[in-house]
């Protein structure tokens, strides 16, 4: 029989738990033994319970050798005290009370347990699944990528109310401490109450809580994680999200695909330089067309100026007007082919793109040159591989498009030396943004 | 070798042009440019292997850190400040003269008061920074357009109109009596090593002899181009007839098959950001002087003082000081720089020697 102490846990345990639906507290008696089971059904896997528990319970006689055959179960914990015993119930976890001890049995049910296909970054080649959304697969696509005996994984927990499990993976050979260190304090002072994934830290990341550049990569691609623990960077997997954070992160990172990993080595080189260019064609162009159309058209050529100006003499309005009207249009279009069923979503595009532009041209409401430049402007925009880095970029071009309207041509160029500085005083953990070197361990002393 | 030692002494030596030592040269180029050119490369060479070499002494350290537990507070006072005053100008005098060939040459119609907004956003939102990112900064600016003032310099040498005889007339007049003042502007090429007082915090390491070697062949060169290729282009003395000779230069250039076809933007351009970063790189030595002489850590207030104090004289300097005075005042500033400048260095080399014995 249970003692007073077991008792008394139990009743307070039942107690916390205000008898929810789901809730199952189930007593168990054979000849010589007596047990009680407390568990949430709709999270635990009732089956293991009854393949570990259940059945050698009534196939081992001895009540002695039923106890030491739950203390050598693997799966079975010691309970510790009545808040984490609560914490871990409503994970999943079975409570077992048995004479007079009580033991955590751990049958949590891992229902995301799917490994999905790559959606957000995808390649031509190299490999196609991507993460699942449980956790222990997660750790477990990793380890099969990442076979090392220096792979470090540590967990913690971030949310005040969700309580999120988060695990920290990194290789120890090539992890630079005091990075670790800074992200790991970073970690403890998120102040999130629902954390559900990682991108909800990008914000958290800067002091002011109001972050434009993403100092961190989020990814769905196992293949990246195991790449860049092998070049130092520190992993987060979050329970119940299928991407996986890499820190620290700089821009190198943020331009680079998976793929150029998967390509001969002038290509990577080729597509290298296609995505550094349309970062700046992407950034510069509306900014330079209203500069070089209102304030200094005598820069181009003759032919050239004279064909901008002529496709521009019906145009009722000054060029920033033109510009700031297209790129509004273009940013609806994207929003909404993002938010649009998919069976709809390609008519949008083409309405939008194909037939509003056209009209918009030919009503001479803005110049054929400005739907050329928009239109260019929004494909580099996606060049970028990482779709958070890209939203970046939407963004800034306003920033400079702003200030060349002020200034003209000097407004360019100073505009996007400013957004440089601004992305020079950036760092991620310590590492500067703009970087092209990892920190190695060791290195620190010029810091 | 050392590339941010280099940097900086390359970024002096691009930003010349606006500083108007090709001006100054070229007006004096029958009284002893050429020989005051000549003399200059080895004055300038030698402050800086004096300078460098005495400051490497301190890794890592800005002259701020150098001289953190000097007894004689007011010595650093004065010391400082002599120092911030000839930075800030030096600064100052890039800006002003810059905002001018903008107003002049790319928005004739725009306020200079508006164009001074902008640059100083961009240069207070730099100097701010720390010493490591500004370099990383003017390593980036300097990567964006090395190759491009690389193809001007090019073409202008592959012209077909540049006259080599107009410069050998020139080059005859080399045993004119040397005028100080072309002694001073040439050496402005070379001073960028006195940087050193602050950006000496990012360079570890010793200071090879290469270092010195690549300083002098980009020296001559630079020179040479500075001071020829004008006269190469307008003639010995239709040359003196433009107030900046450099820019009525590349506007003699033209690249035929280019979508830009005066080159005139691409250097205007370009010298947009390199005008950013001098005067920034400039500035952040006057600005952390000017916090390296507080006893306790700047705050927020005394910063913003320091940057109205910044930007009210910069205001006032493209208001009161039109092409001319500016021309005539840089004559004379760069005479008290380079003198200034050989007392600094003689100063530091030798209390340097005397603090390490």
């Amino acid at each position: 029989m249970p003692s007073n102490n077991v008792q008394t846990i139990r009743d307070h345990l039942l107690n916390m738990l205000q008898q929810p639906e789901d809730m199952v507290f189930k007593e168990n008696h054979s000849k010589e033994k007596y047990m009680e089971a407390l568990y949430i059904k709709s999270i635990c896997d009732e089956a293991i319970l009854h393949d570990n528990i259940l059945k050698p319970f009534f196939e081992i006689t001895g009540p002695e050798e039923f106890l030491n055959f739950l203390q050598s179960n693997p799966k079975v914990s010691e309970y510790e005290d009545e808040q984490k015993a609560l914490e871990e119930l409503l994970r999943g976890v079975a409570i077992l009370f048995y004479q007079d001890f009580v033991f955590l049995f751990d049958c949590k049910m891992d229902r995301n347990n799917a490994v999905m296909d790559t959606t957000v970054e995808t390649t031509i080649q190299g490999p196609q699944a991507g993460f699942s959304e449980s956790l222990p697969v997660n750790l477990g696509l990793i380890r099969q990528r990442y076979p090392s005996t220096a792979l470090m994984v540590e967990s913690s927990t971030v949310g005040n109310l969700s309580k999120t499990r988060v695990m920290i993976l990194h290789d120890t050979r090539f992890t630079d401490p005091d990075t670790l260190k800074r992200i790991k304090k970073f970690l403890a002072n998120v102040d999130i109450d629902m954390f559900q994934s990682g991108e909800q830290l990008f914000d958290s990341l800067r002091k002011s809580n109001k972050a434009l550049f993403p100092l961190m990569l989020v990814t769905e691609r196992p293949d990246r994680v195991a790449v860049n623990l092998s070049m130092g960077k520190v992993i987060l997997l979050i329970h119940g999200s299928s991407f996986a954070v890499i820190l620290p992160t700089v821009m190198k990172d943020l331009m680079a695909s998976m793929e150029d990993i998967y390509q001969a080595y002038w290509i990577t080189k080729f597509l290298k330089v296609l995505r550094y260019t349309a970062f700046n064609v992407s950034l510069i162009l509306p900014g330079l067309y209203v500069a070089v159309t209102s304030y200094n058209p005598e820069i181009f050529r003759i032919q050239l100026a004279l064909s901008i100006a002529g496709s521009r003499t019906a145009i009722p309005y000054p060029s920033y007007i033109e510009v700031v009207l297209m790129l509004f249009m273009v940013e609806l279009l994207t929003e909404a082919s993002i938010r649009l069923p998919k069976a709809v979503g390609p008519t949008a595009t083409t309405v939008g793109g194909l037939i509003l532009g056209q009209a918009a041209a030919e009503a001479g409401l803005v110049s054929n040159i400005m739907i050329v430049i928009v239109s260019f402007v929004a494909i580099s925009n996606f060049v970028v591989p990482i779709n958070a880095f890209s939203f970046t970029i939407r963004v800034l071009k306003y920033f400079v498009l702003l200030i060349s309207s002020l200034f003209g041509l000097v407004g360019v160029v100073l505009g996007f030396f400013l957004v440089l500085a601004y992305m020079v005083k950036l760092d991620s953990f310590g590492e500067p943004f703009l970087t092209l070197v990892q920190s190695k361990p060791g290195e620190n002393s010029n810091k | 070798m050392n590339r941010y030692f280099l940097y900086l002494v390359l970024l002096n030596m691009i930003v010349n042009v606006i500083i108007f030592v090709p001006k100054i040269l070229i007006e004096y180029r029958y009284n002893g440019a050429v020989m005051g050119v000549l003399i200059a490369i080895p004055i300038g060479i030698a402050l800086n292997y004096f300078y460098s070499t005495a400051i490497n002494r301190f890794p890592e350290q800005g002259l701020p850190e150098i001289s953190a537990n000097s007894k004689h507070r007011w010595l650093k006072i004065i010391h400082f400040g002599s120092i911030q005053l000839i930075w800030f100008s030096a600064g100052l005098i890039t800006l002003v003269g810059f905002i001018d060939i903008l107003v002049r040459f790319i928005n004739p119609e725009m306020p200079k008061l508006a164009l001074l907004v902008i640059y100083l956003a961009a240069i207070f939102l730099i100097i701010q920074l720390p010493t490591q990112r500004v370099v990383y900064f003017m390593e980036i600016v300097l990567f964006f357009n090395t190759p491009l003032i690389a193809f001007i310099i090019f073409k202008a040498f592959a012209n077909d109109y540049l006259s080599w005889d107009s410069m050998l007339e020139v080059g005859t007049h080399i045993f004119e009596r040397p005028s100080i003042k072309s002694i001073a502007a040439a050496t402005y090429c070379f001073s960028g090593y006195s940087n050193l007082i602050i950006f000496n915090r990012v360079i570890n390491g010793k200071l090879k002899v290469l270092n010195f070697i690549a300083i002098f062949i980009f020296g001559v060169f630079n020179l040479f181009t500075t001071f020829f290729i004008p006269i190469g282009f307008h003639g010995s003395d239709g040359a003196n007839e433009y107030l900046y000779p450099w820019i009525s230069t590349a506007d003699s250039l033209r690249l035929v098959y280019s979508p830009i076809e005066r080159v005139i933007f691409l250097f205007l351009m370009f010298y947009m950001s390199i005008t950013l970063i001098s005067v920034s790189v400039h500035w952040h030595v006057a600005y952390e002087l000017i916090k390296g002489t507080f006893k306790e850590k700047v705050s927020k207030k005394q910063n913003l003082l320091i940057l109205s104090i910044f930007s009210g004289a910069s205001i006032a300097g493209v208001i009161f000081l039109n092409t001319l005075l500016l021309n005539k005042v840089t004559v004379y500033w760069m005479i008290v720089r380079l003198g200034f400048e050989i007392v600094l260095v003689a100063i530091f080399f030798i209390w340097a020697r005397r603090r390490s014995v």
